[in-house]
């Protein structure tokens, strides 16, 4: 990738509506999006992207690369915590349930970051697989799990149960949240009807899907940028500096597996970006329900304030190029 | 007119569930739910909708009820609020209709 194709990713429509998003926040501008527009907008996103990659998997079968990949963004969303676990209580002075719980968050996925990325993938010139969507999907839970076992391994869930709390909740969060039913039912549902279905609904899905998300990043640069303003506090400078590095690793990783699967370019980038994303929808819900005295602001600072933007302007080209680089 | 105790608590959005089910259990007879606009605590300042998974949002939960329901739901609130961010107060309330409470 030419520095001019790295250009063209971030000077595209899609990162300076959220770099203008951003920007306001910081200037403290009021400017907003009204709450329930912008989660109608993260639905439509959802929809569409899940519609698109079941309709594409339609059209294929599961080789033995597809199932190759699957496991990767299993082994990559178990592990990775561990690693940002260590890195948390070596360069910051995170204490253990904190640093759990912003680890949780850098083993799952960020689906706007993916949503991006899909885009920057196709201005590189590059095509994907649809099937990454569902890798996607597979990759948004596995991380919580590991970051209850970390903190648990320091007696944060060693306690009586949280008052009120009730068999099975936390499941709920983690299987059936949002973002998890939107995906995979728009999936299956883009899998069943094929291209016949989706010709039926392109005029909504389809066409308008580059202005929306145009709207969305400017709502999440808003969301970044207010949350970094007032969370900077929260994080000293090893736990900042994590943010940036955090999903370098990751995307190093990530391309290992990418490289040993012997990926295509346009569908390495993607496992790259979804490894080296950070959640900040689906593992902060569920932080706050299995482990309470983890603060949001620090890790919702981190992932939504410092790593999230780091990804959408710098990482997306750099994981593009890493996945031309292994995919050679 | 005739007394009863108002408990008041606010309490983040993602333990409204965990709050409800106690003064179910204490056997309060109804509650009401507000959403919080904005506030500040803990040295953060908060506001509703900043965050799109809205885990930093935060409710007010109103009940009315009688003393003995009322210091039921209390001492599990109490653990509530030892893991959850909120903050709770009660009051002594004049009511029009006890039979309701």
């Amino acid at each position: 990738m030419d520095l001019s194709l790295a250009l063209s990713t971030i000077l595209s429509p899609v990162v300076l509506f959220f770099v203008l998003g951003l920007g306001a926040a910081l200037a403290r501008s009021e400017m907003s999006i009204p709450e329930a527009f912008a989660k109608g907008l993260a639905i439509y996103l959802m929809m569409s992207i899940g519609l698109k990659g079941g309709v594409e998997m339609s059209h294929s079968a599961i080789t033995s690369q597809v199932a190759m990949v699957f496991g990767a963004g299993l082994i990559l969303s178990f592990t990775l915590p561990l690693l940002a676990f260590a890195f948390l209580r070596l360069s910051s002075k995170m204490d253990r349930i904190d640093a759990a719980a912003a680890a949780a968050h850098y083993g799952s996925i960020s689906v706007v970051t993916f949503v991006a990325a899909t885009q920057a993938v196709k201005y590189s010139g590059l095509e994907s697989s649809g099937y990454l969507v569902a890798v996607a999907a597979v990759m948004e839970t596995p991380a919580i799990i590991t970051a209850l076992l970390l903190a648990q391994r320091g007696g944060a869930g060693t306690k009586a149960p949280v008052a009120g709390s009730e068999r099975g909740e936390l499941m709920r969060e983690v299987f059936l949240n949002a973002s998890v039913v939107v995906l995979v039912g728009s999936l299956a549902i883009g899998w069943i009807t094929g291209e016949a279905g989706m010709t039926r609904i392109a005029p909504f899905f389809v066409d308008p899907f580059q202005g929306v998300l145009c709207l969305f990043l400017l709502d999440m640069g808003l969301s970044a940028g207010r949350g970094l303003r007032r969370g900077w506090r929260q994080l000293d400078a090893g736990a900042v500096s994590f943010g940036i590095y955090m999903p370098l690793v990751s995307a190093g990783l990530a391309a290992l597996f990418a490289l040993g699967i012997g990926m295509p370019a346009g569908d390495a980038a993607l496992l790259i970006t979804l490894a080296a994303s950070a959640s900040y929808i689906a593992v902060p819900a569920a932080m706050r329900l299995a482990l309470p005295k983890a603060q949001p602001s620090v890790y919702l600072t981190l992932s939504l304030g410092i790593t999230f933007p780091f990804n959408l302007t710098f990482g997306l080209p750099i994981y593009i190029y890493l996945a031309e680089l292994v995919s050679r | 007119m005739h007394q009863k105790r108002r408990l008041e608590l606010i309490i983040e959005r993602m333990a409204l569930e965990r709050a409800g089910r106690i003064l179910e259990a204490a056997g309060l007879t109804g509650y009401t739910v507000i959403s919080a606009m904005s506030g500040y605590g803990g040295g953060v300042r908060w506001s509703r909708g900043s965050d799109i998974s809205a885990t930093q949002d935060m409710v007010v939960v109103i009940s009315i009820g009688s003393t003995e329901r009322v210091d039921a739901a209390l001492t599990q609130l109490h653990d509530l609020l030892d893991d959850h961010i909120g903050v709770l107060n009660v009051a002594t309330v004049d009511v029009m209709r006890p039979e309701l409470f």
